[in-house]
């Protein structure tokens, strides 16, 4: 794989957010149309009863090229869940699939604990205006946390392949004890489920699809998969499960996997075909990647440093 | 129509001696019979921690089954362990149901974990026994039944049955969290779930007993069994707010059915209410009704859910 980048499209900082948005721009994730491309990502706001940080979706419209942004959600996308429901605290990522005339949003909700920081789980919502607003299936996920997939799903990316839905996701193994000045760490891994309405979904129950590089504490993030001729590409985002925030080295960066039967994966980082710029805003950590084809080319939506703080960037894949 | 004779209370937690787990509380009994005696599996509590906050464990007595007012044994430890940083059971199993089907002892028990906008949520966990009942392995680290579209949380009081060659699990769901003086305060009713292998569950997804006295009514301790031609359940409910005294408090409910399925709810032929004195004087809760040598009994907790522990009825008339 080769991909030519093109550079940070979206910087929070430049454009009025809605509902009082304090920047973050993350996790870009689309829905392609004929003359436009919308791109939903996470972007944060202040919770007034704790001070903590809420995320929620916004989204920007581009032109084809990516070079201008058309507009800018006005109103609020999908409401944050109710008192006690799994995605209260926040909704980050969101991704979004078009499928038989039906707009799905696969949301990732979270919700914060006491003895560790959050608990994530899958919801679903539809849309029946283009995109412009999500209404939940109901006020429970859609895939949450089983006998061996004992906490933290998240991060579905769904696709539609010879008459089955498939979901790429991830699951936490454990929490690391808090220690040397670091709260309790997370450790989660990719995985995958299918169904045959993109509502009820079997799980493979703890099976992890793509195996480590790093080491077994590796936390792989926010698989993307996308199918070019007769085989599968996955992308996603992996680092150490400790001391990753302001260390380069330990970091978020990208990683690659292909499949030709949707079963087995084949990890293969040589060839992810883009790396760390030399500097600028993806020059120390890039992640929650997102692909997409539009037009008969592949892009690749990804942040860069600091998780997304300034935003996103695009890279197409080049032609061999 | 049931009339049942109160023989007193059985168990009273306070007054066990050199067991640091069990100092208060003996909640939502249930039996599982023996050749000579009866074991009455309860959940009970520590000493609540500096922030008043409480852990959970279950535990049982044996009782003499000729005299089911002579307790002949208190376990030696809890009979599960509490789960790890960031499970669904960290902070507590409670209640527990146990069966033994084909030589094999599987409980079924509810897991705490402690959340940060509301106290806690609640779902259900699986494991097996090696040693006849008296400690039990879970099967994986995660729940067994958790939350769904339609069911957003506090998944709890499992209760376990077979009948006709199914598992049946009759447990509580979370509808809503409502809000008494800024407390949170749980709403919740009763639901089931039927299985071939008693871990891959099917929904129900209907509420099978009609709130009665408030909307927001909410419904415990489905407790269910098969009698003289139908099948009966026991529960108990409550007020949403204020339910903490006699006046909102736990009363025991009655229900019955020809299929399991469709519930005729009557609590005019519950036939036992709160005494005009004593232990069991300001509600009654979490019934758990069994037959045993040719009698029907019911064990119940009594004022402040158990927290002086559980008591003993006989039923002494049942009119179709």
């Amino acid at each position: 794989m080769k991909w030519q980048k093109k550079g940070l499209i979206f910087d929070p900082a430049k454009h009025n957010l809605p509902d009082d948005s304090i920047g973050f721009a993350q996790s870009p994730q689309t829905l392609v149309f004929d003359d436009f491309v919308r791109v939903y990502f996470s972007t944060r706001k202040k919770d007034a009863a704790t001070g903590k940080y809420l995320s929620f979706i916004a989204f920007a419209d581009f032109d084809k090229n990516f070079t201008k942004v058309i507009s800018i959600s006005s109103k609020t996308v999908i409401e944050l869940g109710g008192l006690g429901c799994f995605d209260e605290h926040g909704i980050f990522p969101i991704n979004i699939l078009r499928h038989d005339g039906k707009i799905f949003a696969y949301t990732c909700g979270w919700s914060r604990r006491q003895s560790v920081s959050v608990e994530t789980s899958t919801g679903l919502a539809f849309s029946d205006d283009e995109g412009l607003t999500f209404k939940k299936a109901g006020m429970g996920p859609v895939l949450t946390s089983s006998l061996y997939e004992s906490m933290l799903v998240g991060d579905s990316f769904v696709q539609f392949y010879e008459g089955v839905f498939h979901m790429w996701y991830i699951f936490g193994k454990k929490w690391i004890d808090a220690k040397d000045n670091e709260p309790p760490a997370r450790v989660y891994k990719i995985a995958h489920a299918t169904s045959t309405d993109g509502i009820s979904w079997k799980k493979e129950e703890g099976k992890q699809i793509i195996t480590d590089s790093l080491n077994a504490d590796e936390c792989q993030a926010l698989p993307t998969v996308t199918k070019i001729g007769n085989r599968y590409h996955m992308y996603f985002c992996f680092r150490e499960a400790t001391d990753f925030r302001n260390n380069p080295k330990r970091g978020y960066r990208l990683g690659y996997a292909w499949s030709d039967d949707l079963m087995n994966w084949n990890r293969d980082d040589e060839n992810t075909g883009i790396s760390f710029s030399e500097k600028g805003w993806d020059s120390e950590m890039m992640c929650y990647p997102h692909i997409f084809q539009c037009d008969d080319k592949v892009y690749m939506l990804y942040n860069g440093n600091g998780f997304g703080k300034q935003g996103f960037g695009i890279a197409e894949l080049q032609t061999s | 129509m049931f009339k049942w004779e109160k023989m007193g209370r059985v168990f009273k937690p306070t007054e066990v001696k050199d067991r640091s787990w069990l100092k208060e509380f003996a909640q939502a009994p249930a039996v599982l019979v023996f050749d000579d005696f009866v074991r009455v599996y309860f959940s009970c509590r520590p000493s609540a921690d500096e922030n008043g906050q409480y852990v959970s464990y279950s535990a049982y007595v044996d009782l003499n089954r000729e005299n089911l007012l002579e307790i002949k044994k208190i376990s030696e430890t809890p009979i599960l362990k509490l789960g790890e940083l960031g499970t669904f059971d960290e902070f507590g199993t409670y209640p527990v149901s146990v069966i033994k089907y084909e030589n094999e002892f599987r409980v079924y028990y509810a897991g705490w974990t402690r959340c940060e906008s509301v106290p806690f949520n609640v779902a259900i966990g699986y494991g097996i026994s090696k040693d006849e009942g008296k400690t039990f392995d879970k099967i994986g680290a995660g729940p067994v039944l958790s939350y769904s579209i339609d069911e957003p949380f506090i998944l709890s009081g499992p209760k376990i049955r077979r009948f006709n060659n199914k598992w049946y699990l009759f447990y509580i769901a979370g509808k809503k969290w409502v809000l008494d003086n800024e407390k949170p305060e749980p709403v919740y009713a009763i639901r089931m779930a039927t299985s071939d292998d008693g871990i891959n569950w099917i929904k129900h997804n209907k509420d099978l007993i009609p709130a009665r006295v408030e909307n927001n009514e909410a419904q415990a301790s489905p407790d269910v069994f098969f009698y003289n031609g139908k099948y009966h359940m026991f529960f108990c409910y409550r007020h949403s707010t204020n339910y903490r005294g006699k006046e909102n408090g736990y009363r025991i409910g009655y229900a019955s059915s020809p299929d399991l399925i469709n519930w005729e709810r009557d609590d005019s032929k519950v036939g036992i209410d709160v005494s005009a004195e004593g232990w069991d004087s300001e509600m009654i809760s979490y019934p758990h009704v069994f037959e045993l040598d040719g009698e029907v009994y019911m064990f119940y907790l009594g004022n402040q859910v158990g927290k002086y522990g559980f008591g003993l009825a006989k039923l002494e008339k049942y009119q179709p």
